[in-house]
């Protein structure tokens, strides 16, 4: 269970250009569920998604994840709940250039130390599983959109998260690779993580695996929330 | 005024130095004052973003503050040949009355400084700054030290004039003159010196001990503090005579110098790098039972007093060798 209270995150506090992006948000996120929070550009879903994964400090309010409160953990402490927590995909991807598939997937697990030989064999299972196991030794600006998009998704399970984040996945994906993004993340469920999703695309909200929608508008939650 | 490189260097790092810790201790009076971790609100979050801010800043400038412990004394035994009657670091210091009561507070500093850096390490080993609150109100207590040291010292280089005659080492550290010098000189060398070897062994020994067992923390503090005292006596009273081979003199900073091989660096760094990691084991002790520490405290304290053992056991070695080396010989 991810909890948040109360929580805001304003850029810019005390400027003239301040703005808030999320404002006051309650929301708790079930575990084994898919959650996808839903909105237009600019309300506010990537920076709550940004909190929710550790990835940013609210300006204030409380997070928990399980029963730890980590906001006001410090950055060392942070970073290895986010490590061991969290698997992330992004809306570009953000392949590593110039590395093959298999090294990018292998390298969020390199500051956990454990051995390499053990680590390029389950780096090369997450590929099997996804469908690209053959494209391992290919770099990374050599993959398609829907591979690169598999190799994301690889390389956010290799130290085999409970959580897993993604902003826009669909972004730049047609139609069917979109679904097929949605049948993956049904499989991520059906092993007990929990998947957070932020998109705006009808094909990941409307989809029959999600559990809940929470609606967002100017940083605030209009609908969904318990 | 004397315009010598290493005073400006001084004098200008104790303003920033000084700016930096007035700043960080009007924040570490706010973090006393307001924090509160069960709270999540703007102020709670901002505290918690500016402790890690204000610890980095803080560890950066007492470090330097440590070094310029070392950097003064080299100052004032380099501005010597500028006195009438000076022969090193002691008739500089003795030129102006400021002298004297910078090298105390800035002894005095150095330890604080020492000792709150450790507690600083400390608290981030914690998830949830365990010893926030103390370490501040440390820094609260540390300040006006540090700030009354620089502003001593600023009084001490701007008092400083060069037609000034000023006293030998031969004469301040005399064991037949007067002053402070005098009575340490005129300490028993063989009471100084074998309580020094006691202290120092059972220092080493309880370092050991804690080390191998986790036990007698308390002890190695109690010890390697006193240590340090009667290290810097036993020094003046009964090693420093073996350095320059002659049995009336008593000087403790002629051993900074070229002809005596640079020694005293080595050793006054060996006694306060190892009396200070060793006290600082002490000053954790009572933080032991706190939740969050009681993982990564013990471990960090083991490797506090692994340094200790080391530092003193190269003391314990160098000055065998100066004794051994040494062509005086006790009576």
């Amino acid at each position: 269970m991810i909890r948040l209270q109360d929580v805001r995150r304003v850029f810019h506090q005390g400027r003239p250009d301040e703005l808030v992006a999320v404002d006051g948000v309650n929301l708790r996120i079930e575990d084994a569920k898919v959650t996808v929070l839903r909105g237009p550009s600019g309300s506010g879903k990537t920076s709550l998604l940004a909190l929710v994964g550790c990835m940013a400090r609210p300006s204030s309010g409380r997070i928990h994840v399980g029963e730890r409160e980590v906001t006001s953990l410090p950055e060392h402490f942070l970073t290895e709940v986010r490590r061991r927590t969290f698997g992330f995909v992004f809306q570009q991807f953000h392949l590593v250039r110039g590395l093959t598939a298999l090294e990018n997937v292998m390298l969020p697990a390199y500051p956990l130390g454990g051995s390499r030989k053990e680590l390029v064999l389950r780096a090369q299972a997450l590929l099997d599983r996804f469908g690209v196991g053959g494209r391992s030794r290919a770099r990374a600006d050599w993959l398609s959109g829907g591979e690169a998009q598999r190799v994301a998704i690889a390389r956010a399970l290799v130290n085999d998260p409970q959580v897993i984040v993604a902003d826009e996945p669909t972004a730049h994906l047609d139609s069917k690779l979109s679904a097929g993004f949605m049948d993956l993340v049904a499989a991520l469920r059906s092993e007990g993580r929990t998947v957070v999703i932020a998109s705006h695309d009808p094909i990941v909200h409307e989809s029959a695996i999600v559990d809940r929608v929470v609606a967002m508008r100017d940083g605030r939650i209009v609908s969904g929330t318990p | 005024m004397i315009l010598h490189p290493s005073v400006l260097a001084l004098v200008g790092s104790a303003l920033l130095v000084g700016a930096l810790l007035i700043y960080s201790a009007f924040w570490g009076a706010r973090i006393v004052q307001h924090w509160d971790l069960t709270s999540g609100s703007e102020l709670q979050l901002d505290l918690e973003r500016r402790t890690h801010l204000i610890s980095t800043l803080l560890g950066y400038i007492l470090v330097f503050g440590l070094a310029s412990l070392f950097l003064f004394v080299f100052t004032a035994d380099s501005l010597a040949p500028l006195f009438t009657g000076a022969m090193c670091a002691a008739g500089s210091l003795h030129a102006s009355r400021y002298g004297y009561p910078v090298l105390l507070l800035q002894i005095a500093g150095f330890a604080l400084a020492a000792i709150w850096l450790i507690v600083n390490r400390a608290d981030s080993l914690g998830y949830d700054y365990p010893l926030v609150r103390f370490k501040y109100r440390f820094l609260l207590a540390l300040t006006p030290v540090l700030i009354a040291e620089m502003v001593l010292r600023a009084a001490y280089f701007l008092d400083l004039k060069p037609e000034v005659i000023t006293s030998c080492c031969g004469s301040l550290f005399g064991s037949g003159g007067k002053g402070f010098g005098s009575d340490l000189a005129g300490i028993s060398p063989r009471l100084a010196g074998g309580a020094f070897a006691a202290l120092l062994v059972s220092a080493v020994a309880s370092g050991l001990l804690f080390r191998a067992s986790g036990r007698g923390g308390w002890m190695l503090g109690a010890l390697t503090a006193l240590l340090l005292p009667v290290g810097l006596a036993a020094v003046v009273s009964w090693l420093s005579p073996y350095v320059y081979e002659l049995p009336t003199h008593h000087c403790p900073f002629c051993l900074l110098q070229r002809e005596y091989h640079w020694v005293g660096y080595p050793l006054y760094g060996a006694l306060l790098g190892g009396s200070l990691t060793g006290a600082g084991v002490g000053v954790l002790m009572p933080f032991r039972a706190i939740p969050s520490l009681a993982g990564a405290l013990p471990a960090y304290q083991r490797r506090l007093a692994g340094w200790s053992v080391a530092l003193l056991t190269g003391l314990g070695f160098l000055v065998a060798w100066i004794v051994a080396a040494s062509q005086l010989r006790a009576s």
